[in-house]
């Protein structure tokens, strides 16, 4: 009679017979608003499927922020696992009135009993629940439990095998062309291992020579583990043995070996391993693969805590990497030398965190002779555009022919930008200030600043054109010196990141400064003397915060794929106190900037 | 005040019989929600074509212990019944005869208190065919969900009359109908709204 949908998991595994005994079994219980159905340390008496409401599962010993583990609706089950436990772990409360079925204790265990698979489902579901828990428990974050559950083969590598007959000389050159440390020995049904240091023992110590059989100085004592076993098991048994490398068997047949430099390389949450990657990509293809691990490995560095200035640093280098091996198979080795390729905008600074457009350009020696360029070069966007960085909207790359120059036609360009002083000549001026060298021959563009502060750092008038754009847009402070709230929150990059980026670009013009980044622009212009160091490090820790800020929209943006998330817009309601002060302050240290900005390039009137 | 006279005298009659414990004060903590299927609207010409009743304790509708009897066909089931409750004349072959079902019901009720949807109705139908058989009428309390409703509803809304229909109760409450006209449905579901009652004063209290 009773209206219970049993044609879902675990249920769907019983037969009707087993439908039936439930059906005629379960009782109903109602609860209250924030009711608790079954506390931590209660024995539990029966399993709970909720028809109506809501119940969420919290962890008592969890801090406030983090003590909602589970959260079940109409449909789902709970319960079971504090049956097979005894207690229950958690404490169930009832989120909205609920109504539940209840499957008493007895009659659960009966049709465990009846129903193996039944009984599996529930099993399975608890290490299921394990793994997640622990996961989301381990210090550090999802990192450090990514690492604590991967599995040795997940981080092995290929064995290479040798006969035992094989000579020093021999061993030597396959441990060169496999990029690898140790040699596996295989002699009558046993396997030894061999390692780069035996080798040279061998040779320098002992004095054998090159014809002598590895079989003689291998050490048939191997510490073995599982592929199935935990990464971590592996890196205790290396500890504990104190070797740097362990075999993987299964069966007596080895599989792979487990090398502590990859350990540890997958443990320094894989850059390592990413880069590692990208330098080994021999096409395009490779390259592509190595490109998509990097917003996951930007997650991670950020779940570890490591600064934001670091995290941007590493992922410029990738991200240059990654551009500088494309243009490497693209172009044919001659064209290389005769043209560099500049990054500009914020990948140019290399204060881009996730990937940005491609802003670029291509600037060719003086007598080069290329006439195929233009093919070249949309390719060269293509290509860019397939490994995951998405065209420039302002069409500011090599794609369009007005960033593809000659060293003296960029030399004309800058001339007529610096005279004309109109906006799009400044926003230019600005892009090519920031523009860094990526690939091919890095000494033109050298030339090239070079020639653009030889005509704009002493040109007071350019400059106080150029510092104009800093007061472009208001500081979101109202007269009492809060922050602005409105509704859809304030615009952080217009607020805050601009301004900094773009004044701290203007002293460096004036001062010619050759770095791009912001930061290192910072550290130059307090070594130069035109700015004082605690306040030059003020500056950072806004421009770091802002940044800050925007990331997390935007891995927000890229975990629930809500593309409706805009990722400059901070919603100052959202943030705690903490952020909230700190967000006040960092304005607080754009607004004083603008106004020594103002004083020194007379932007006043 | 007929009532009480009327059970006086019941429970005197009975005080050496068998039947005598059902006349006691019910001490314990379950009630007991009643449902019943008729081919009639008026009690005093109703015949019984099913009976439902659910134990609920701690809070709990305990439908594993359930009572759910068909009974045989009466003489007065007719089309305008059937069209209520789908009971057909074949599917009741093989139900229980009336005095069997209504030993049953005694059995399983005891003394506890009966909760139902205008219970009067029920207990109305249920005793005109019990006391030619046994001699007495149900003596157990009756609890109508309908009246602690409308309580609560003019309690908290004086001006609107609370609408007092079944379904209308039972969505105000929030209730899940489980199985409308089937007896064992309606009385869990009449148990779900006693509950929710209960609980509604508790947590307002």
């Amino acid at each position: 009679m009773v209206d219970i949908n049993l044609s879902q998991p675990p249920f769907s595994l019983l037969d009707d017979k087993g439908r039936q005994r439930v059906r005629d079994g379960v009782d109903l219980a109602y609860f209250t608003e924030s009711e608790i159905i079954l506390d931590a340390g209660q024995r539990g008496e029966c399993v709970f499927l909720i028809h109506k409401g809501e119940v969420a599962e919290l962890d008592l010993n969890a801090s406030e922020g983090d003590r909602r583990i589970g959260h079940y609706t109409a449909g789902d089950l709970f319960g079971a696992i504090s049956i097979l436990n005894g207690t229950s772990r958690y404490r169930f409360q009832a989120e909205q009135e609920s109504l539940c079925y209840l499957l008493p204790r007895a009659l659960f265990e009966d049709i465990c009993q009846a129903y193996p698979a039944f009984d599996d489902y529930f099993r399975q579901h608890l290490a299921e629940k394990a793994r997640y828990l622990l996961e989301r428990r381990a210090e550090g974050g999802l990192s450090m439990a990514r690492f604590m559950l991967a599995r040795v083969s997940e981080c092995m590598r290929d064995p290479l095998l040798v006969e035992a007959r094989t000579t020093i000389a021999e061993a030597v050159t396959q441990l060169r062309d496999g990029h690898a440390d140790s040699l596996l020995v295989g002699h009558a049904g046993r396997y030894g291992m061999v390692t780069k240091t035996d080798l040279l023992d061998a040779l320098v110590q002992q004095g054998l020579p090159h014809s002598a059989e590895v079989g003689g100085i291998a050490h048939f004592t191997l510490v073995t583990v599982h592929a199935d076993d935990y990464l971590f098991t592996a890196l205790v048994s290396m500890t504990r043995h104190e070797v740097a490398r362990v075999v993987v068997m299964e069966g007596d047949r080895p599989v792979g070996v487990v090398e502590l430099t990859d350990v540890l390389g997958y443990f320094s949450s894989r850059a390592h391993a990413v880069s590692l990657q990208i330098e080994q990509a021999e096409d395009i293809e490779a390259l592509t693969r190595a490109s998509a691990r990097l917003p996951q490995l930007i997650q991670t560095l950020m779940a570890q805590g490591v600064k934001l200035r670091f995290a941007m640093e590493l992922l410029a280098a990738l991200n240059g990497r990654i551009i500088h091996k494309a243009f490497r198979f693209l172009m044919p080795e001659e064209r290389q030398s005769q043209s560099c390729l500049l990054v500009m905008g914020s990948e140019g600074r290399g204060e881009q965190i996730l990937k940005t457009d491609q802003d670029n350009a291509l600037i060719l020696a003086d007598g080069s002779d290329w006439p195929e360029i233009e093919a070249s070069m949309q390719k060269l966007t293509e290509t860019l555009g397939a490994l995951g960085y998405p065209p420039c909207p302002g069409n500011i790359m090599v794609s369009n022919p007005q960033w593809v120059a000659s060293e003296s036609a960029w030399r004309g360009k800058i001339a007529r930008w610096a005279s004309s002083r109109d906006p799009d000549a400044l926003m230019n001026l600005a892009i090519m200030l920031d523009a860094h060298a990526i690939a091919g021959n890095a000494g033109l563009l050298d030339g090239l600043r070079e020639h653009l502060f030889a005509r704009g750092s002493h040109d007071e008038l350019l400059l106080s054109y150029f510092a104009r754009g800093v007061l472009r847009y208001s500081t979101p402070l109202t007269l009492f010196g809060t922050l602005k709230r409105p509704e859809h929150g304030i615009d952080i990059k217009k607020g805050g990141i601009f301004p900094i980026v773009h004044g701290v670009r203007t002293l460096a013009l004036e001062r010619r400064i050759a770095p791009t980044s912001t930061f290192a622009r910072l550290d130059a212009l307090v070594d130069d003397g035109r700015l004082d160091r605690p306040f030059a490090d003020d500056l950072g820790e806004a421009m770091a915060l802002f940044s800050e800020l925007r990331l997390r929209q935007q891995l927000e943006s890229l975990e629930t794929h809500d593309t409706s998330l805009e990722p400059n817009r901070v919603v100052v309601q959202r943030l705690s106190g903490f952020e909230r002060d700190l967000l006040r302050e960092a304005l607080h240290t754009v607004k004083e900037f603008k106004q020594r900005l103002s004083q020194r390039f007379h932007l006043e009137y | 005040m007929i009532k009480a006279l009327r059970r006086a005298g019941d429970r005197r009659r009975q005080s050496g019989g068998h039947h005598a414990w059902r006349f006691e004060p019910y001490a314990g903590s379950e009630v007991i929600a009643l449902d019943c299927e008729t081919t009639d609207l008026d009690p005093r010409q109703a015949d019984l074509v099913a009976i439902a009743a659910v134990k609920v304790r701690d809070g709990r509708v305990l439908t594993s212990e359930s009572l759910d009897l068909r009974l045989q066909r009466p003489d007065s089931l007719s089309s305008d019944s059937i069209r209520i409750h789908g009971l057909r004349g074949v599917d009741l072959l093989g139900g229980e005869a009336l005095g069997d079902a209504l030993n049953t019901l005694l059995d399983f009720i005891g003394n506890r208190p009966l909760v139902g949807w205008c219970i009067d109705y029920d207990v109305a139908v249920i005793n005109r065919h019990l006391r030619p058989r046994t001699g007495f009428d149900l003596p157990n309390r009756t609890i109508d969900v309908c009246r602690l409703y409308a309580r609560e509803r003019r309690r908290a809304q004086p001006d609107v009359e609370p609408d007092l229909r079944f379904e209308a109760m039972s969505e105000a409450l929030g209730v899940p109908v489980m199985g409308r006209h089937t007896a064992l449905g309606d009385a869990v579901t009449t148990a779900l709204m006693y509950l929710r009652l209960c609980r509604g004063q508790a947590a307002s209290a």
